[in-house]
């Protein structure tokens, strides 16, 4: 099974569909939301989103080593092989 | 006449607004003409005037910090020509502006109407 | 913070941001729902972080990162957003879109 960790805020609207995508179709995921760590995890999240993704926008899904930036259902589907991807 | 404690010398539409011996380079006074808050800053020997609220939140941009002909909000760093008034990234965000000149030793600034 | 107070400064952010994002050829996404919950999160996070930042993008420490990212952020974001015409956050759309099922996330990374 994918590995999939997702960086996300608890203030953003896309991440909780994000995270409903995954909840919907039953996929395990670790979510780590940015805003709610201590400074030190930030920082440490922030360099690995710039280094992984160049950025810093939520929601940030790491899907093995595939990265997905943005709520992005079809793009999610397509990494873990679950057809179209159409809700 | 007495507008906002400025004496107005008017001249048309030349409004007299202060005495430019308070003025050197990167000097920045406030004045009010009307109900209006005019930033008046000196720059290269020359007076720019602008308002002086900025057009995110409305903080007084007097407070801001002033780089060659830029000038930086206090509250979250938007930059401003102040020949202008154009925000640096989006020329199409305006500060109003004003124009000045000195007459003998008065500052005037040319109001709209 | 009551709930008075957050709906009387949604709608004070809301005029001053409206004033800016209409020369640049924005405006507020019709989805109301979506408008009502960012504004809100951005008002608690002006309470909690001192600027109503964005919602939608983790915030740096530097000061100089994190004013880019004081909505609307608009003019730091300028190309990435006009070509997915609307904000990353969504809160703003182009004028002229007026169906926003189209509309989609795409990272800058995958623009330039
Ligand atoms: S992405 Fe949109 S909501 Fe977020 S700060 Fe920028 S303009 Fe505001
Ligand atoms: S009020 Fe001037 S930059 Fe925000």
């Amino acid at each position: 099974m994918a590995k999939i960790v997702m960086y996300t805020l608890s203030t953003c609207p896309w991440c909780k569909k994000a995270k409903t995508f995954f909840e919907e179709n039953d996929i395990t995921f670790e979510s780590i939301d940015y805003d709610l760590e201590d400074k030190e995890s930030q920082k440490e999240i922030i360099t690995k989103m710039k280094e992984l993704g160049g950025t810093t926008a939520t929601p940030f899904v790491i899907i093995d080593d595939i990265v997905i930036v943005g709520y992005r259902p079809k793009e999610y589907a397509k990494a873990l092989n679950l057809g179209d991807g159409s809700e | 006449m007495n507008a906002g404690g400025v004496n107005l010398k008017e001249n048309n539409k030349w409004v007299s607004v202060s005495v430019s011996s308070e003025f050197s380079d990167g000097s920045m006074k406030v004045v009010s003409v009307g109900d209006q808050r005019i930033l008046l800053i000196q720059v290269q020997g020359k007076i720019y005037g602008i308002e002086n609220t900025c057009i995110h939140m409305n903080c007084p941009m007097h407070r801001g910090l002033l780089e060659g002909y830029t000038i930086k909000c206090p509250c979250h760093d938007w930059e401003f020509d102040i020949r202008t008034g154009e925000h640096l990234m989006a020329d199409e965000l305006k500060i109003p502006v004003f124009e000045c000149k000195i007459d003998e030793n008065d500052v005037l600034i040319k109001m709209e109407g | 913070m009551s709930e008075r107070s957050i709906e009387a400064r949604k709608k004070q952010l809301m005029k001053m941001f409206q004033r800016v994002i209409d020369p640049l050829g924005y405006k507020f996404n019709p989805d109301n729902e979506l408008v009502d919950f960012i504004m809100e999160q951005e008002v608690k996070l002006e309470r909690e972080a001192g600027a109503p930042f964005c919602p939608c993008q983790a915030l740096p420490e530097r000061r100089e990162d994190r004013m880019k990212l004081v909505c609307p952020c608009i003019p730091y974001h300028r190309k990435h957003f006009d070509a997915m015409k609307a904000c990353w956050c969504q809160l703003y759309v182009h004028k002229d879109i007026t169906d926003t099922s189209q509309l989609e996330q795409i990272p800058i990374t995958e623009l330039e």
